[in-house]
């Protein structure tokens, strides 16, 4: 056994990695890779930085080289995104700026990422690189390898039917953007994750092909731990507070769902009466044309229906941009935690499997086995990490989620506040005598 | 509609009598001549022709029936049925039919034709056409144009339309109708320039103000119809809007069961989705008082339309009795001085079988004479009612449209007034709904 019960848990505030002990530090293990978990220096190495510098990947050429802003107004820009809530902040990451690359073998959209920080880990104040969609999903895939043990955010949906929806239109690189950016920011509000030195080369690096194709497993001991799990142990009882996660996520995916079919079928409704009332409204013209004195007022009230279908598109758009991605969002995300649940049930099955080995052993010595002393650490501290991270997902999603339907409420608010300003306008108009003619 | 002024030179004199080139002077081929004429500017049309067009025997039929989409006046996509017209002349000798024409044409086509024949022959019981949609019923789900019975049921009865057409010993020989039946793009007239031929044909002196008076009461009736299936439309798709937002109140009450400081918020919330979901139904049924005001004047337009069509039979029966005055006066003339100018069958027979007496053409001068004295006064009184007529039709025309253009507006405002309740409501439910979600 290794020393005595594990050390500050990786989950309790921001600490630097290399300060931090990790809990199965020491151990002779086999599976243990290198000797401590110092990241290797090399990774850190410091990056010279400069957009004339920035070398893109597939040798594409930017669109236009872009300035990093000013310190002063990106921490403005990004303070008025972040959800300030009294934790001093040192690291601010934006995604902005889409930029179309074209390219013999293909098209794509790059990102402008902007981070500032104060943090030692971090060689520069402030950085800007451009990503794609692609590192985005080699970043998600790596933090899944190497924090096994927490949720990792949900990316937007990798694949997009072509055809069907335009990859390269502004409203889907918009949608896509703000999304990147959520996944981003949710990274960095994570005391764990947004210490991940994947995260870091991500923020970073001048030349992320590179680092990708060295191909060094960064794993830490956990993750590299978890990695090692054998899978085919029957969990005996899942701990009351993990089945009611379990349960609690399907009851909620459920219900997004439902949630979403509603919107999207909301929308589609909105749509068709949208079509109805871009006929309607020219009638009205049509018939005016007829008359004398009421062609004004007939006038007058098809320009009001004109702009009541004005705000009903603006309404239909906003809500297929802003509403329904988030929705999609929480879907994938509770998908995720799923699997994240379900490796800790592995972790957990395993330790009880070699529990129950040992004591059929029968062994008179009362001192437990090292591997099996491992395993319980490594299932205590799983258990810690997701016990924390549920938490933390709760706040954020009920913050996300109040934030999400204030925001329907008001788009809906605002389309009837533009019609209700039409069709007052129009009463005077109506009520005009007409001088004789 | 324009107010011209009454027409003092437009007095109910008899029409300058025109030489007329058929061998039969009836009334049935005057009727055919001008309306061969009324279609084409150059009078060259061999409207002979055209008239033992139907004296061949044909058969029409109504075919098929193809659904089609396209894009209709406003420029918008549209689904609707369109109907193959078969056209087969029947050779007299061996009854083989040979097929002469086939087009296709949509229910508005056959419409348009139908409203063209009720404007040429006031007279007559034109016949009807199939029903062609349950009538502006909004909350209907089963109206459904594109049912296949509904569209056979419609494609026998357009079928009966043209043959009753074709029967009809007057209504067949109308050149419209033939171009109907041959011509693709010819008849795809705009209802207002079919109605500007109106006035030149059959009545020669109409009143103008009668004729653009006519002119506005189609064109009402049409855009008031227009509008009413729109309206009804818009209604049906709004209630969809505001049902479906019902079923949020269900999904957040059963969401906010597995919440614990996001509960009350999301399930009071969804008490407001429930309360929108169900104003609709109160909002839909006072715009049924709109709908109901704006259908008393698609069928007042029909009362106008009827006033205008009596000043056209009289006047048109003013200008036949003036034209058979002439006639006869000339005749009068004729006999008297020995000259023939006139073609009439009492002449050709006269030629062909000898001379009458002096005797028999002085009986013959004595009952002209009688009738043209008849006649005169006819025409006087005639002249006369027709012009109390204008008058009197005139007077309450002018109340009508001061009436109309009052009711009208009175309409317009209330539907405003109806439109601003509406989104005050919409306001008010999501404001309430919103401050549900601020407190999840």
């Amino acid at each position: 056994m290794a020393g005595g019960p594990p050390k500050a848990l990786p989950s309790t505030g921001p600490h630097s990695l290399r300060d931090m002990p990790h809990p199965l530090a020491g151990s002779s293990s086999e599976e243990a890779v290198g000797g401590d978990s110092t990241p290797s220096p090399d990774l850190l190495m410091a990056r010279s930085f400069g957009d004339k510098d920035l070398i893109l990947p597939n040798g594409g050429t930017p669109a236009g080289t872009s300035s990093p802003a000013s310190s002063s107004s990106l921490l403005n820009r990004l303070q008025l995104d972040d959800d300030i809530d009294g934790e001093t902040r040192d690291l601010f990451v934006i995604v902005d700026d889409p930029k179309k690359h074209v390219c013999t073998m293909e098209t794509y959209i790059t990102y402008r990422i902007t981070t500032k920080s104060t943090r030692v880990e971090f060689d520069l104040p402030e950085y800007s690189v451009r990503r794609r969609y692609q590192d985005f999903d080699w970043l998600r895939s790596k933090l899944e390898e190497s924090q096994p043990t927490h949720l990792i955010p949900p990316l937007p949906e990798k694949f997009v039917v072509k055809g069907v929806v335009d990859r390269f239109s502004e409203e889907f690189v918009e949608t896509r953007r703000k999304a990147l950016d959520k996944f981003l920011k949710r990274i960095t509000d994570h005391p764990v994750l947004s210490f991940n030195e994947h995260f870091n080369v991500f923020l970073t690096a001048k030349d992320l092909n590179a680092y990708k194709k060295q191909g060094i497993a960064l794993l830490t001991r956990m993750g590299e731990s978890v990695k090692h799990v054998t899978g085919g142990y029957k969990l005996r009882t899942r701990p009351l507070e993990f089945a009611a996660i379990g349960d609690y996520l399907d009851t909620f995916a459920l219900k997004l769902g439902t949630i979403d079919r509603i919107a999207q079928r909301i929308i589609k409704e909105e749509i068709e009466y949208l079509v109805e009332l871009r006929e309607y409204g020219p009638v009205y013209s049509t018939w005016s044309t007829l008359e004398g004195e009421l062609a004004e007022p007939l006038e007058g009230v098809s320009a009001c229906i004109g702009n009541c279908s004005t705000a009903l598109e603006e309404l239909t758009d906003d809500m297929t941009e802003d509403f329904l991605p988030v929705l999609r969002e929480y879907i994938l995300y509770s998908d995720s935690m799923k699997s994240v649940l379900k490796k800790r049930d592995q972790v957990q099955a395993e330790y009880e499997a070699k529990l129950e080995a040992v004591a059929l052993r029968k062994e008179d010595r009362p001192k437990v086995p090292a591997d099996v002393e491992k395993c319980q650490d490594r299932m205590e501290c799983f258990n810690a990490d997701l016990k924390a991270d549920m938490e933390r997902w709760q706040n954020n999603k009920r913050q996300d989620f109040r934030q999400l339907l204030m925001g329907m409420a008001d788009k809906n608010i605002q389309y009837y506040e533009k019609c209700l300003m039409a069709w007052e306008s129009i009463i005077p108009l109506l009520q005009e005598k007409q001088e004789a003619k | 509609m324009e107010q011209a002024p009454p027409d003092p030179e437009r007095q109910l004199q008899p029409a300058p009598l025109e030489p007329l080139g058929c061998p039969d002077a009836g009334l049935g081929a005057a009727v055919g001549k001008e309306a061969a004429g009324a279609g084409e500017e150059d009078s060259g049309v061999d409207t002979m022709t055209h008239n033992n067009f139907w004296l061949k025997k044909i058969e029409i039929s109504v075919s098929e029936a193809e659904k089609r989409t396209g894009r209709n006046a406003m420029n918008m996509q549209e689904t609707y049925t369109a109907y193959l017209i078969e056209t087969r002349s029947v050779e007299h000798t061996d009854g083989q039919s040979v097929l002469t024409d086939s087009l296709w044409r949509r229910y508005s086509e056959f419409e348009l034709l139908r409203n063209y024949l009720l404007v040429y022959y006031p007279h007559i019981v034109v016949p009807p056409l199939p029903e062609k949609r349950a009538e502006f019923v909004w909350h209907k789900l089963s109206a459904d144009n594109m049912d296949p019975d509904f569209v056979e049921r419609r494609r026998i009865g357009l079928e009966n339309f043209l043959l009753r057409i074709a029967s009809h010993p007057i209504l067949c020989r109308d050149k419209i109708f033939y171009l109907f039946l041959t011509q693709v793009f010819f008849f795809y007239l705009a209802d207002s320039r079919l109605k500007a031929l109106n006035a030149t044909f059959r009545v020669k002196n109409p009143d103008k103000r009668f004729t653009d008076l006519k002119h506005y009461s189609d064109e009402l009736q049409s855009v008031i119809s227009h509008l009413l299936r729109v309206r009804a439309r818009v209604a049906d798709r709004l209630y969809g809007v505001y049902k479906v937002h019902g079923n949020y109140g269900r999904v957040f009450s059963e969401w906010s069961a597995i919440e614990k400081e996001m509960g009350d918020g999301l399930q009071s919330a969804g008490h407001h989705m429930d309360v929108y979901a169900s104003s609709i139904d109160d909002i839909l049924e006072d715009e049924e008082h709109y709908a109901d005001q704006l259908k008393e004047y698609l069928f007042y337009a029909e009362a106008l339309r009827a006033v205008c069509r009596k000043h056209e039979l009289m006047q048109y029966d003013l200008e036949m009795a003036a034209q058979d005055l002439a006639s006869k006066k000339q005749q009068c003339e004729e006999l008297a001085t020995g000259t023939v100018r006139t073609f009439s069958l009492k002449g050709m027979t006269t030629k062909l079988f000898g001379q009458e007496t002096p005797e028999q053409r002085e009986a013959r001068i004595k009952v002209l004479e009688e009738q043209i004295n008849e006649g005169e006064q006819q025409l006087k009184s005639k002249n006369l009612e027709g012009r109390e007529f204008v008058k009197n039709a005139w007077a309450d025309i002018e109340r009508f449209k001061e009436q109309k253009n009052r009711d009208l507006k009175e309409a317009l405002i209330s539907y405003a007034v109806m439109q601003i309740s509406m989104c005050k409501k919409g306001i008010q439910v999501w404001t309430n709904a919103k401050e549900c979600f601020s407190k999840m």
